[in-house]
């Protein structure tokens, strides 16, 4: 997909990343229905290996990172709830759960059959520990649980989740890493960073080399292994994307991504290609909203104006390779808050671009500086072009690849190119609009904005919800808040013998990946 | 000899310190954004703060690096802060694979080189024409390149030997060879380039010299004096090249490690490098530093066995 990408540090290939769902916060009692599981074939001592390009931050659960790493923290340990083919929250390790009238009091029953690696018996203990540590654990996963005050066991099977206010991405949370069930006894333990007690569907071996390869055999023990028709999972981490590709055509592994330009060689040699058309969203982060730095891009007209100043098109096919799709959008295409009918907000037209300038006052156009990152260095040519083209004149600043996240929060640049990898509605309106949000460094808000984002919150209707995503979509399109350039896709290819299943955005886990023809 | 072994020793301590205080110094300046990058993209001021203060990032970098230097002289490197793995471990066993890659690769180089170079001094002619435009292939054709068609080749089409991976010595001899046969071909044809060229030009000012003429006269074999009193005379500055080239194999097999997923120390470095991952890098800072000072002692003491006239303890 993009050279740059194989040199990204951890916050940056989780800007690339995919690794979400769309949330949808079910509020009714939920049947205990077991999690759809792939039909199961004669051979369940297949061998799956995929390929990734760095290895997990830690397996503390207090400490997961997403994105890729999911392929081994999925593995080794069981989340409370998982999220379908569909994006529909489902029952996994929580047999049911259920909300109460005000959504400030989520309480989950637990499965009776749940073991860990150890042998030893999953209990709501066990829960309430794992999502009290990571509550009060400084890691990527502690925000999450922001909104939650305490975490109760009343009983073996039953744990009580109070609220501050209603979240409502908890659900979708704990399908995720912030779901994952930690034995209370070894959480704090040393040996949990690499070698943690799991109550996943896989164990890690003893042939497990930290940092290079991580093989894991699949408990026979564990309540769903008729889920997952590998014996033997192996992830190797090759962080070169090249390396990669030689591994898959040497059958070193029989799952890799891919880059556009290797696809049709791939599909020549007998891989089975399948293409994922928006799993991230380039987006022109127009930070500044409130003309802090830059007094112009206060102006809706001046942002509506940078809307219409890239050739979304022309970028799709010559710096993506045609893997991906123009949008004005950042919210996932499979999400309810997506609308087609926004596409022709913000047509290529840099005559109308200057001319909306002019009339904001900035005739003469205006200059701002931009952070240059391993994110921004290949499309750096032809967004200078491009706004230049309109009179935004843009100076690049060099940043190391370990500030790539600072520059953003530095508050020191009016605006930034960054790849936002898809995720939930809820999720995404968190990380780019809320006002703590990363992606909104200057803490701008709106009241118009702020009534939606309340209404969601206590929008108990799945359907409604959607509904005010889209509206929230919306808003954001029409006020220009950003300037979205593309979704960006992925191509996974895969062994003639492995299929690889998702269509959209969905966690990375093995579950990802069945057995072709079975 | 062992007081200038010891003298050097000390000399390159100070190094070490001195290079890890700079780094140290360096390095301290991402505090934040290294704690940002572990928080990740949802991190708040409260959460940022309770991380600093946890890491011990909140302190004077003085107070910081003394810590650090006084964890290390009790044996303890640290931790790495993205990858929980402790640093000596992690460094020292992918130092091992770099290591493995590099001397298999000089050892070839010395003996491709010697006979290289030896061939061409001693023949002339056409011989030295081949073995110059070898040398000059080796200069001008990127070792990326050779890298990329041997893969294609032998890995990716004929599946004669792995296209990534590494197999340790210990676990299977067999597998080792294989898992760095085409890396090392890649090291030695740039190390070749530049090693046969010294000794050829060497050898044959050796040859020129009086005393040949004398072991001549006095009815010498060839053989014995172009291998035992030539070729002495002449593997001095080449060791001097030998040494540089190890220092410069290093570097490059950062390179090679990306190219061939090999879990190596240039990789590693690179890595932590991007990340920030302090620990990491002091650790392979000061791995590092000790290394080259090795090298280049070893390479003093034995100029100094091979050329007397050359002893500076």
């Amino acid at each position: 997909m993009f050279p740059v990408l194989s040199q990204t540090t951890s916050l940056t290939r989780a800007a690339v990343a995919s690794v979400a769902v769309a949330a949808l916060l079910s509020t009714a009692a939920c049947s205990s229905s077991a999690p759809a599981s792939e039909p199961i074939n004669s051979s369940r001592n297949e061998e799956l290996s995929i390929a990734v390009q760095a290895q997990p931050a830690s397996l503390d659960p207090a400490q997961l990172a997403e994105g890729q790493q999911s392929y081994i923290w999925a593995s080794i340990f069981d989340t409370l709830l998982m999220v379908d083919k569909d994006n529909k929250i489902r029952a996994n390790a929580a047999e049911s759960w259920k909300y109460s009238d005000d959504l400030r009091t989520l309480t989950l029953k637990l499965r009776g059959d749940l073991k860990f690696s150890s042998g030893d018996a999953v209990t709501s203990k066990d829960v309430a520990a794992t999502l009290e540590r990571t509550r009060t654990t400084p890691g990527q996963q502690q925000p999450k649980l922001a909104k939650v005050s305490s975490i109760s066991a009343p009983d073996a099977s039953t744990v009580v989740i109070q609220l501050s206010a209603p979240e409502p991405s908890l659900l979708n949370y704990l399908a995720q890493a912030t779901g994952v069930i930690g034995d209370a006894d070894t959480l704090a333990s040393d040996t949990t960073k690499l070698r943690p007690t799991g109550s996943g569907p896989y164990v890690l071996s003893d042939k497990t080399v930290d940092g290079t390869e991580y093989v894991m055999e699949r408990r026979d023990d564990y309540w769903n292994a008729s889920a997952y028709p590998f014996k033997t999972v192996k992830v190797k981490v090759i962080q070169d994307r090249t390396a990669q590709y030689n591994a898959l055509q040497a059958g070193e592994v029989k799952a890799a991504l891919i880059q556009a330009p290797q696809r049709k060689q791939a599909e020549g040699a007998g891989f089975t290609v399948k293409e994922v058309q928006a799993t991230a969203a380039l987006v022109l982060v127009l930070a500044d909203r409130k003309g802090e730095l830059v007094p112009a891009l206060a102006n809706v007209k001046v942002r509506e104006a940078i809307n219409m100043a890239f050739d979304r098109a022309q970028v799709v096919k010559a710096l993506l390779n045609g893997l991906g799709k123009p949008t004005v959008q950042v919210f996932d295409p499979n999400s309810g808050a997506y609308d087609t009918g926004l596409e022709d907000a913000y047509s290529f037209d840099p005559a109308q671009a200057r001319k909306l300038l002019a009339e904001a006052g900035y005739a003469d156009g205006f200059s701002m500086t931009m952070p240059s990152t391993v994110i921004s260095q290949s499309f750096e040519p032809v967004i200078t072009q491009a706004l230049a083209d309109i009179g935004v004149k843009v100076t690049w600043e060099p940043v190391p690849p370990q500030n790539t996240a600072s520059s953003i929060a530095s508050k020191k640049y009016p605006a930034v190119l960054w790849f936002y990898g898809l995720n939930s509605a809820g999720r995404q309106v968190g990380d780019m609009y809320a006002p703590e949000a990363f992606l909104n460094p200057f803490k701008w808000q709106d009241p118009e904005f702020d009534k939606l984002l309340q209404s969601i919150a206590t929008e108990p209707d799945d359907t409604a919800r959607d509904a005010l995503y889209k509206k929230v979509n919306e808003y954001t399109v029409k006020q220009a808040l950003n300037a979205p350039i593309a979704y960006v896709g992925t191509l996974w290819a895969t062994a003639p013998d492995i299929d690889f299943l998702p269509t959209g955005v969905v966690l990375p886990t093995v579950r990802d990946f069945g057995l072709s023809g079975k | 000899m062992i007081s200038y072994a010891l003298r050097r020793l000390g000399a390159g301590i100070v190094l070490a310190l001195l290079v890890t205080l700079i780094t140290f110094f360096l390095l301290s300046g991402s505090l934040e954004s290294v704690a940002r990058e572990r928080l990740g993209s949802a991190a708040t001021p409260e959460s940022l703060k309770a991380l600093m203060t946890q890491l011990g990032f909140d302190r004077p970098a003085i107070v910081q690096y003394l810590d650090w230097l006084g964890s290390v002289l009790t044996g303890d490197f640290g931790t790495s802060l993205f990858t929980s793995q402790p640093v000596a471990p992690a460094v020292a066993a992918r130092l091992g694979v770099t290591l493995s890659l590099v001397i298999t690769a000089l050892v070839i180089t010395v003996l491709v080189s010697v006979a290289l170079g030896v061939w061409a001094a001693t023949r002339g002619g056409l011989a030295d024409k081949v073995s110059q435009g070898l040398s000059l292939v080796g200069y001008v054709v990127p070792g990326l390149l050779i890298a990329i068609v041997l893969v294609a080749v032998f890995a990716v089409n004929l599946k004669l030997l792995p296209a990534t991976g590494f197999t340790p010595f210990a676990q299977n001899p067999g597998k080792w060879a294989a898992s760095i046969t085409i890396p090392v071909i890649v090291l030695v044809i740039g190390g070749v380039a530049s090693m046969a060229a010294q000794i050829r030009g060497t050898m044959i000012g050796e040859l020129r010299k009086d005393y040949v003429r004398t072991l001549r006269t006095r009815g010498v074999p060839t053989r014995s004096i172009v291998l035992r009193h030539a070729l002495r005379n002449a593997a001095s500055p080449a060791l001097t090249v030998l040494s540089l080239e190890f220092i410069q194999m290093l570097g490059g097999a950062l390179i090679i490690e990306n190219v061939f997923a090999l879990p190596g120390f240039g990789a590693y470095a690179f890595n932590a490098s991007l990340q920030g991952d302090i620990p990491i890098i002091m650790g392979i800072t000061l791995f590092s530093v000790m290394l080259v000072v090795t090298v280049n002692l070893i390479t003093d003491v034995v100029n100094g066995w091979l050329n007397p006239k050359a002893r500076i303890y």
